[in-house]
């Protein structure tokens, strides 16, 4: 019975996870559009919840692969190791997700880009060495899955983007502006429905798998190379809800932080995102979504001249992503002690009150300096947060607050 | 190291083809819009003078079908291209 409990809240950790999956990166796909008034923000995060929706559906790929290239609590055919069957996986995913979700609550208080997968990684990682020593986590793994596309994701990017930004605008140098600004904001919300598109096919199956691997934990699956139905329904709807809800904190520093952004760059920098996340995960090779982005928006800076990059922003994303694995981790790592040192009931309990207060922590602490679709385009002074006073009325959708 | 210079040729790969679509099709896209509004100039004094040619719109047209095209068959061959061609 005790598993039981255990997997339950694993359920619904996983899609919580999800969830903030779904509102931390809906910047990488939509920032760039909802910053050059491509699209009004509350249609941007919509139109990439359905998106997000669609490509939850689409992937096909076996997702148990995720969690087994980089921790060691499954075989080889991705069926958890037979002694570790029932609560200790259970306890190590458990563990795992609480380490992710924390991190990207953490980040996005801050407005930070960073990778939920690194995020989810870290925790897996932190749990796993708790509970199993050094030798839990594959680190052939990680260096192949984690560190070598961390140091590259961004950089090709930002190659790809600042070609295209430069090509760009050489071409279409001599049209008149408004043309050429509304001409390119159809190109970015296609580019940007192409990104959200690829970000639903990756992103929801890693938590699909997560999943299915504490159902095979538990025994109520056998299967490895299959996901039950309602796994992929819950985990496409709670991604696209957390879209939906837009991380606005995010899409505000994607957007109006590191590069001051037309819609030329726009989307160059989001065709060169979908061109590179599209072409990573067919060679099987999983590049964040945020590296590529955020290197995309660099690299359209880069690309534009006479446009300024905010170095000091872009070093505040480095060093945030520096950091996600061991932070994520620790926090992994805690939380495994605290769940199996006071027992499967009790211990999961008290975690997930824990995990409770903390985000609700975070989320009292964001509303100090609320952030959403009236006042995500204000202009950037220094940081996330809008110059306006408190006590000024809140500026109406879609126009930016005066400085 | 063979799993290390296998992870960095795919991204070698990624960076070719990431050029190839990734800045390609946003320039395809620019000539688009270029030839969707030649005969048009900007004068000194930013006003616009001229009007676009038919011939001129038509071909824009083309090459903006072009560039969905591209990219929808991308998707096609992204998402179910292991069933169409085997892998």
């Amino acid at each position: 019975m005790e598993a039981l409990f255990i997997l339950i809240v694993v359920v619904v950790v996983a899609l919580a996870f999800d969830f903030t999956n779904g509102f931390h990166d809906t910047g990488n796909a939509m920032a760039t559009s909802i910053a050059t008034g491509a699209l009004k923000p509350r249609v941007a995060v919509g139109i990439s919840a359905i998106l997000n929706l669609v490509g939850a559906f689409l992937s096909i790929q076996v997702a148990l692969t995720v969690t087994n290239k980089i921790i060691a609590i499954q075989g080889d055919n991705g069926a958890p190791i037979p002694s570790l069957m029932g609560v200790p996986i259970l306890t190590i995913v458990f563990a795992g997700l609480c380490g992710g979700i924390l991190w990207n609550l953490a980040t996005w208080l801050f407005g930070l880009p960073s990778s939920s997968s690194h995020a989810l990684f870290g925790g897996l990682m932190g749990s796993a060495i708790a509970a199993l020593g050094w030798g839990g986590v594959k680190w052939s793994g990680v260096i192949t899955s984690i560190a070598l596309p961390a140091i590259f994701a961004p950089v090709v990017a930002a190659i790809v983007s600042a070609i295209g930004t430069r090509l760009v605008y050489a071409i279409t140098d001599r049209l008149a502006p408004e043309s050429r600004e509304r001409g390119f904001r159809w190109g970015q919300i296609g580019s940007a429905s192409l990104v959200s598109l690829a970000h639903g096919t990756g992103d929801a199956q890693k938590t699909m798998g997560v999943i299915t691997l504490a159902l095979i934990a538990y025994g109520s699956w056998t299967s490895t190379d299959s996901i039950p139905w309602w796994v992929k329904i819950a985990c496409a709807a709670s991604i696209a809800l957390g879209t939906y809800i837009g991380g606005w904190r995010v899409i505000r520093t994607l957007g109006k932080g590191l590069v001051e952004i037309e819609s030329p760059q726009g989307m160059a920098a989001e065709a060169a995102s979908a061109a590179a996340i599209l072409t990573s995960s067919h060679l099987g090779l999983a590049l964040s979504t945020t590296h590529v982005a955020t290197g995309s928006i660099l690299g359209t800076g880069l690309g534009k001249k006479g446009a300024t990059v905010r170095w000091g922003v872009a070093g505040r994303m480095v060093v945030a992503w520096l950091i996600t694995l061991p932070a994520a981790g620790v926090v992994g790592a805690i939380t495994w002690g605290i769940a199996h040192g006071l027992g499967p009931n009790a211990g999961t309990a008290v975690v997930l009150a824990i995990l409770i207060a903390a985000s609700g922590f975070m989320f009292h602490r964001s509303r100090k300096n609320a952030i959403g679709a009236n006042n995500v385009n204000s202009e950037w002074e220094g940081g996330l947060a809008p110059a306006a006073e408190p006590t000024q009325p809140v500026p109406a959708a879609g126009t930016p607050a005066k400085a | 190291m063979d799993i290390v210079t296998d992870t960095l040729s795919a991204l070698w790969k990624v960076l070719a083809v990431g050029i190839l679509l990734g800045a390609g099709l946003p320039a395809l896209y620019a000539l688009g819009l270029r030839s969707m509004n030649s005969g048009r100039t900007v004068n000194a004094d930013g006003t616009v003078s001229g009007s676009t040619s038919a011939a001129g719109r038509a071909v824009g047209l083309v090459i903006l079908a072009v560039v969905i095209a591209i990219a929808l068959f991308g998707i096609v061959v992204i998402v179910w291209g292991k069933q169409i061609f085997g892998a």
